[in-house]
């Protein structure tokens, strides 16, 4: 039986659009980035989901959410923040392995940046597993 | 088998009632409707009663549960 999208729904699809993209665009090229190209990626992130958020409301009638629309909210932030937990203890394991163990230059220049990048891929990744985990549950019927 | 079944289907086709109509009137999503249907997602109490009143029966006419379903 065809179901159609919620409003929701539309809303979710929209979000990991937006985050593939600018995300995708970051991490392609990553060897060229700044904190200044990070500040632009949030603030790019933040218009384009806005621009979206508002062509979705705009074409979509019946906007009413509910119970089911929260507790699959709720699923998807449980699933991001176990993601975003598990992988900041792997780095903060990692960041020790090898200060400790290996021979990691921690004076290099670029280090800095390479940690802002691997810290900022934690948290993208959490937030693609969060949205990711909202659509697999509307489309599972939870 | 889930453990809270339901007949909302069969109650609301008896009453000609679409799952759009039923879930204005329950304030939910038709996507709702159709996961209460579906067994696939128990509802809370409060949109359980309101769907039994919709529907103009008990709420042990409309919910069942099955204490050796799934959960």
């Amino acid at each position: 039986m065809a179901t159609g999208l919620s409003y929701r729904e539309k809303s979710l699809y929209a979000s990991l659009a937006a985050e593939l993209v600018v995300y995708g665009a970051y991490f392609f090229f990553h060897q060229e980035n700044t904190v200044n190209k990070v500040a632009g990626l949030i603030a790019g992130i933040i218009v384009l989901q806005v621009i979206l958020q508002l062509l979705i409301s705009a074409f979509t009638r019946n906007r009413v959410t509910d119970e089911r629309d929260q507790l699959i909210q709720l699923r998807g932030y449980r699933a991001g923040y176990l993601t975003f937990t598990i992988l900041m203890v792997l780095g903060l394991s990692m960041l020790w392995f090898h200060s400790t163990v290996g021979n990691m230059p921690l004076d290099d220049k670029r280090m800095g940046l390479h940690f802002l990048s691997v810290f900022f891929g934690m948290l993208v990744i959490a937030d693609i597993t969060k949205t990711a985990t909202q659509i697999v549950s509307y489309r599972r019927a939870l | 088998m889930p453990a809270i079944r339901n007949k909302v289907r069969e109650l609301r086709a008896m009453k000609e009632i679409t799952q759009q109509e039923l879930a204005d009137r329950i304030g939910v999503t038709r996507q709702t409707v159709i996961a209460i249907e579906q067994d696939k997602y128990s509802p809370s109490l409060e949109t359980a009663f309101k769907v039994a009143g919709v529907l103009g029966v008990s709420i042990e006419q409309c919910f069942q549960y099955d204490p050796k379903g799934k959960r």
